[in-house]
């Protein structure tokens, strides 16, 4: 268990306080701290519980489930909603600020959750654009994936066919931002970008408009 | 058997990847989508590329390119200026380029060393990969000069390469050979060239008639107005091998040259043929030289002689007396008077028959460039190509046929090839009947003659003599009918046609015919020091160089020892 979860188990409530946030210890540089826990898997997604209350990795964010193979999935949805599925929260007029010295407590019973598409795993070969052939377990920890590793997934453009082929998700949208993702990953090197762009063209099969608005919003 | 050498086995992949074949067939050629990769500028008409098919490399020659897309909306709505990064994406994607290939010929993956091409009579699969086609692989075609034969001598080289084009020497003699081109395009140097390489190796002894006199002597170089500089003419270069005879012995003095022989003719000399083809420039009816055989038919080779002897009123006389039809022969003498002022013409010869003055250095080995100084009317130049060529045709018949009986070696005539500028004249399809030159171009190759036609205007020459030749040498032609006129004659030209009107105006020439393997664009060799130095040329060598030279040509003058 990490550090971060001690203390936070150790006070309840400290990561509803902004200013407490501010001291969380630090997680050690080497394993950086998981931003989510599996609570629901199949082979091609998963839904993972975010550590912090809106604290879930971006939309289109690589993300890595530690397992034997660890799992490569994308961040396609992130929702929070409240813990009893019976009560939906209720709107109360005020600020987060004012609520959370008022009535911390309601806080406590929202949780933000993401989605994650499933496009490959690891193995002792490398990165595979493979579905591994176990999804995640439950209650393992997500991790963000680290640059080199967004990098290394993404040589070959296999992700992109996953997430062309994925029903239930916002197929452009998702294009758009992990590409930028993956483009940020490799220090805005424009060849990458070029290069994708026309493996893109082809999975696209040659729609100039929808391919023209991707790479706009890309390159914006 | 053909000498060109493969290098046989399976080679190393070649240099710069071009594409990959997707689609042709054997009789229009074959289409390769552009890498990605290359600049469709980099693709120029008459390029080399070579096509590895599974069991052969094809050797081809760029022949078109096309843009295409895969989508029309794309062309459409082209991406804005500013979108850099949509143009690169689409470019070799939607957006991409076809080039036409034309394979010229193919060589098995496993050929033997001594196997050389072959003409193409397959076509490689789907996705062959092209490649730009390197030195070796030029060399593999096209031969090295300086072989052992001596046989091939390189003219330039091909677009954006390096290596040398040769071509056989041996096979370029066998033929009649063009060299074309529009004016100020190179055609004076490439026939130098040419006629360098000739001299060079040996292989045929030269007779040029060399109306403007560049060959001879040194000649100028066109710099495009940045002053002029000159050129080493073949007397330069070749020293003893070289002869010139003058018609106009004070113009060649002039320009600071002594003239070996001073030619003369003389009007007994002059046959009613040497007339005929002259209906053009003298403007005569055809009723003319039906009157000229009948001054022929009494007075023999006096005829000409006797008939510009006569003064006006006379003729009519005359004309009478020999049943000729009076008006006729009158314009026929009329017309004829010209040839009275040219200074040439003598009515006896003082220093004995230049036509036989000529035999005897052909006879020797060494080639004639005969100057016609200021005399550069066509007229002129018709005449005494046409009288002199006839008479030299007469004598290699009769040297062949001695050969032909006695079957000795030493009685084989040497092989003859005689330049003729401005070939359309006496090549039209009505000359070409009457001249001399249509008979060399069409049989003489029997008889060891063969002819080097220089032209701007191709189309002008007559189609029979056209298909019969072995060898073109053609720089920047635009006209439609000139080009339909070299490729006569040469198959699959399909794909040149676009070439030959892609030439630059200097410097390139599409080479196509016997004397290489399959047609190829030169950028042609530099004419001057280097070359010079390459030919053996003693002003251009060093101290060392030139003494070693000079040694060698002795023991091969005189033997060891």
């Amino acid at each position: 268990m990490s550090k971060t979860q001690e203390y936070l188990r150790r006070r309840p409530l400290g990561r509803f306080l902004a200013d407490d946030a501010a001291v969380l210890p630090v997680a050690p540089a080497a394993r950086p701290a998981h931003v989510g826990e599996v609570v629901e898997s199949s082979t091609t997604e998963l839904i993972a519980e975010a550590c912090q209350l809106h604290g879930a990795p971006p939309f289109g964010r690589f993300v890595r489930v530690e397992f034997e193979a660890p799992i490569i999935a994308i961040v396609y949805n992130v929702f929070t909603h409240s813990i009893e599925p019976n009560r939906r929260p209720t709107a109360y007029g005020k600020t987060e600020a004012e609520l959370r010295l008022e009535q911390p407590q309601i806080f406590e019973l929202l949780r933000t959750e993401f989605q994650a598409l499933v496009v490959g795993y690891r193995d002792e070969y490398g990165p595979a654009p493979i579905l591994p052939p176990q999804p995640a377990r439950i209650h393992s920890f997500v991790y963000l994936c680290e640059d080199e590793e967004v990098a290394e997934f993404t040589q070959s453009d296999e992700y992109l066919r996953s997430i062309l082929g994925a029903a239930k998700v916002p197929t452009d949208e998702l294009l758009v931002a992990t590409l930028r993702h993956a483009l940020r990953a490799r220090g805005g090197e424009g060849a990458y970008l070029v290069e994708m762009g026309k493996e893109l063209s082809r999975l696209l099969r040659d729609d100039y408009d929808r391919l023209s608005s991707i790479l706009r919003r890309i390159a914006r | 058997m053909d000498s060109r050498k493969g290098t046989g086995g399976k080679k190393a992949r070649r240099g710069r990847r071009l594409g990959v074949i997707t689609r042709g067939s054997l009789v229009e050629g074959l289409e390769m989508k552009l890498d990605p990769s290359q600049n469709i500028e980099d693709m120029k008409a008459g390029k080399f590329a070579v096509i590895e098919g599974e069991k052969n490399d094809f050797f081809s020659m760029v022949t078109d390119m096309r843009l295409d897309a895969a989508n029309p909306e794309i062309l459409l709505h082209p991406p804005a200026l500013d979108d850099e990064l949509l143009r690169q994406v689409l470019s070799g994607t939607s957006t991409y380029n076809i080039v036409s290939l034309r394979p010229m010929l193919m060589l098995p993956k496993d050929a033997a060393v001594e196997e050389g091409p072959r003409p193409v009579k397959a076509i490689p699969s789907h996705f062959s990969l092209v490649q730009e086609a390197e030195e070796e692989d030029v060399a593999r075609i096209f031969g090295r000069e300086g072989d052992e034969e001596g046989r091939f001598f390189s003219l330039g080289t091909p677009l954006d390469m390096e290596t040398q084009v040769c071509v056989d020497m041996v096979r370029f003699a066998e033929r009649s050979n063009g060299i074309f081109g529009k004016t100020g395009t190179g055609k004076s140097f490439l026939t130098r060239l040419a006629l360098c390489g000739l001299i060079h190796f040996e292989r045929a002894v030269n007779l040029i008639f060399d109306m403007h006199n560049e060959y001879g002597f040194r000649a100028m170089k066109e710099t495009g107005g940045r002053g002029t500089s000159f050129v080493k003419g073949l007397k330069q270069l070749f020293g003893e091998r070289v002869a010139i005879f003058s018609l106009d012995p004070r113009s060649t003095r002039a320009r600071g040259i002594q003239p070996d022989f001073e030619v003369a003719i003389s009007y007994d000399q002059i046959a009613v043929e040497d007339i005929a083809p002259l209906q053009d420039e003298l403007k005569l009816n055809p009723t003319a030289v039906e009157s000229a055989y009948l001054v022929y038919a009494i007075y023999k080779e006096k005829w000409l002689s006797t008939l510009l002897k006569l003064d006006g009123p006379d003729v009519e006389e005359f004309a009478a007396e020999i049943g000729a039809h009076a008006g006729s022969l009158v314009a026929l003498h009329r017309k004829l008077k010209r040839l009275e002022n040219f200074p040439f013409m003598v009515s006896r010869l003082t220093e004995g028959d230049a036509v036989d003055r000529i035999m005897e250095y052909l006879d020797r080995g060494i080639n004639v460039v005969l100057e016609f100084g200021q005399q550069t009317s066509m007229l002129c130049y018709l005449l005494v190509a046409n009288i002199i060529a006839r008479r030299i045709h007469e004598m290699y018949v009769k040297k062949s046929e001695r050969y032909y009986a006695t079957q000795r070696p030493e009685d084989q005539p040497r092989q003859l090839m005689i330049t003729i500028e401005e070939a359309h004249k006496f090549l039209n399809p009505v000359a070409a009947k009457q001249t001399i030159f249509g008979t060399i171009a069409r049989e003489m190759r029997k008889y060891y003659v063969s002819l080097l036609i220089v032209d701007q205007r191709p189309s002008g020459i007559d189609d029979e003599v056209l298909s019969q030749i072995g060898t073109r040498i053609t720089a920047l032609l635009n006209d439609e009918k000139d080009i339909q006129a070299v490729l006569t004659g040469v198959s699959g030209t399909e794909g040149l046609r676009s070439v030959l009107a892609s030439l630059d105006s200097k410097q390139q020439a599409l080479v196509i015919g016997h004397a290489v393997p399959m047609p190829v664009v030169i950028k042609t060799r530099e004419y001057g020091t280097q070359f010079y130095r390459e030919l053996g040329c003693l002003d251009e060598l060093g101290e060392e160089e030139r003494r070693a030279k000079v040694q060698k040509d002795i023991k091969a003058l005189f033997g060891e020892g």
